[in-house]
């Protein structure tokens, strides 16, 4: 049986299953579902893709980064460009987003990924306030007026299929050479390139798959509301990202979704408070981080945790039978 | 015959040479010493061998390669690893993931094998993991694979930092200050250690202040004050040496000023 799991064709095709599985499950729920609950669905899988994407950025190879936005922004103008004005199918357009997105990481990446730290986060910040600008006097994105008429294409079990993808490839991407590299420039720079590892090859690697998540998502936001304008992105969505992944706790992928679903969902349910809303929601983010301070799942090494509950049973039966 | 040589290598830092003309060869298979006072430039020199600094003259080869301008990340891959001073571990992370990533430059696995998980790069993650274990049971802390690094005791972190250099299969290895912070007993079990990796072939170049380990383990010893390359020799003949006993204690002319 475990021969058989470690076949690679065989994962491959459990893989294909997994994805068809959730876009079957998915599609029934979008059946049943109200579309309002569809809605805060739909986004939350749009955040998780996002977030991942930071994620791999700032939790796993420790580059502070407040310019998720810019990204997201370049994706959903780029898709919207592809689908409206040269008639590219949907998905297509999803990937044009993701991978102009990732250019663009790579380009910015560059210069910027010499900093460090706080200085990184200003130069990221910058960045995103120049992509901002950009699109609010450029002809082709209609300017501040937004762009208009982009096909509601999006639906719940594509969102969700990309995130299980998104998902899938961040966990074997973490459990990689790669992904090593990446957390060991987390942990400490200077070790890292004293056994070898290019820090900056694997800084702009982090930064360009991050990109391309945040270019995803950012497509498939713009074919869900149908409309974008450059305010959509402004610093506050890449706040929203960035608080995603910290409150989710910083480098964990279970983490990131329990955020993804925390942070999406809570605005909504907090609804009926009316006026009071965000500041419950802001109230409630604070005792969040005054409790776990590293985040819902920080800290937490699942894969370990799990083994040391398995074991602590067997040893309980073994005294039992002693 | 000298697998990594320094020749006539200088480092100034404004108006400060930390390391001035120094000629040194490391023989294949030997146990070397750098010692010298605080702020003689030990470390430095270790920081030019291993790129992080570029000497301002002279020129360092390893096997008769220049590593002169070569990147620091490529170093490793040449042959020569080394571990600080003050410990530099990956803390958040398994004691065996630490060992793992040590082998980073003997992988080759890229982007498209951490997508697709072909069955190459399965093979390469057992093999690299095998070689962890083997490297981490040959520093006795093969039980800890699973902890993490920042949970290990001082004398265990120190091991964990060698055990990440060697898992790379260097040529040399470069341990700067290894026992400090050690007592008595851990610094006996790291000389035997240190005797045990030079018998699997690994040349050791070591920085260390403490005398008895270095006169007990070393063939070489190299003597640096204010930069300046003063002695070399086995220990004994360090040991008796004007220009070494001046350094570290002073010369009696200097004594006799201060008494008067």
């Amino acid at each position: 049986m475990k021969k058989l799991l470690d076949n690679w064709l065989v994962q491959f095709l459990l893989f294909l299953c997994v994805l068809g599985l959730t876009a079957f499950i998915t599609d029934a729920i979008g059946d049943v579902l109200p579309p309002y609950l569809l809605m805060i669905g739909l986004f939350i899988g749009i955040n998780l893709i996002m977030a991942l994407g930071l994620n791999l950025i700032t939790g796993v190879t420790g580059q502070l980064s407040l310019g998720h936005a810019a990204f997201m922004s370049i994706g959903a103008y780029a898709s919207a460009i592809a689908t409206v004005n040269y008639h590219v199918p949907f998905l297509g357009g999803v990937l044009i987003g993701g991978l102009v997105a990732c250019l663009f990481g790579i380009v910015i990446g560059f210069p910027t990924l010499r900093l460090t730290g706080d200085y990184l986060a200003i130069a990221t910040l910058g960045f995103a306030e120049i992509v901002r600008v950009q699109f609010t006097n450029m002809k082709i994105t209609n300017g501040a007026i937004g762009f208009l008429g982009i096909q509601g294409s999006t639906t719940f079990p594509i969102v969700m299929t990309i995130a299980v993808i998104t998902l899938v490839l961040m966990v074997w991407l973490e459990n990689s050479r790669n992904g090593r590299a990446m957390l060991a420039i987390r942990e400490d720079e200077i070790a890292s390139s004293a056994v070898g590892i290019n820090t900056t090859l694997y800084k702009i690697q982090a930064f360009a798959i991050g990109a391309f998540c945040a270019g995803v998502g950012g497509a498939l936001f713009a074919h869900t509301t149908t409309f974008i304008q450059p305010t959509d992105f402004g610093f506050m969505k890449s706040v929203d990202i960035l608080s995603i992944v910290v409150l989710g706790g910083l480098g964990s992928i279970p983490g990131t979704i329990i955020g993804a679903i925390v942070l999406t969902a809570a605005p909504e349910i907090l609804r009926p408070l009316a006026n009071y809303r965000m500041m419950v929601y802001g109230v409630l983010l604070v005792i969040i981080m005054i409790f776990r301070p590293y985040g819902l799942l920080g800290g937490v090494n699942l894969r370990q945790a799990v083994r040391r509950a398995f074991m602590l049973t067997k040893k309980k039966q073994a005294g039992r039978e002693e | 015959m000298s697998l990594l040589t320094l020749d006539n290598v200088t480092i100034r830092f404004g108006g400060l040479t930390a390391v001035d003309t120094v000629n040194l060869e490391v023989k294949q298979g030997e146990i070397l010493a750098l010692i010298g006072p605080n702020g003689a430039g030990k470390s430095t020199v270790f920081n030019l061998i291993t790129s992080i600094y570029q000497p301002t003259e002279g020129k360092i080869s390893l096997d008769g390669k220049a590593l002169t301008g070569i990147p620091t990340h490529k170093i490793a891959d040449m042959g020569i690893t080394r571990t600080f001073q003050t410990i530099r571990l990956f803390p958040e992370l398994s004691v065996l993931d630490n060992v793992k990533i040590g082998a980073h430059c003997r992988g080759k696995a890229g982007l498209f094998h951490a997508f697709t998980r072909l069955p190459s790069m399965k093979q390469e993650e057992a093999e690299m993991e095998e070689n962890a274990i083997k490297a981490l049971e040959f520093l006795d802390l093969a039980a800890k694979r699973e902890d993490m690094a920042k949970n290990l005791s001082y004398g265990e972190q120190r091991r964990l930092e060698i055990a990440r250099a060697l898992v790379s299969k260097p040529k040399i290895l470069l341990l700067d200050e290894p026992a400090a912070g050690m007592n008595p007993q851990e610094k006996v079990v790291l000389m035997e250690m240190i005797r045990r990796i030079r018998d699997t072939g690994i040349t050791i170049f070591l920085v260390e202040h403490d005398m008895k380990l270095v006169m007990g383990i070393s063939e070489r010893i190299a003597v640096l004050d204010y930069g300046k390359l003063i002695a070399k020799g086995t220990p004994l003949e360090v040991r008796s040496n004007k220009a070494v006993i001046e350094a570290y204690l002073g010369s009696g002319e200097f004594k006799s000023r201060i008494r008067r």
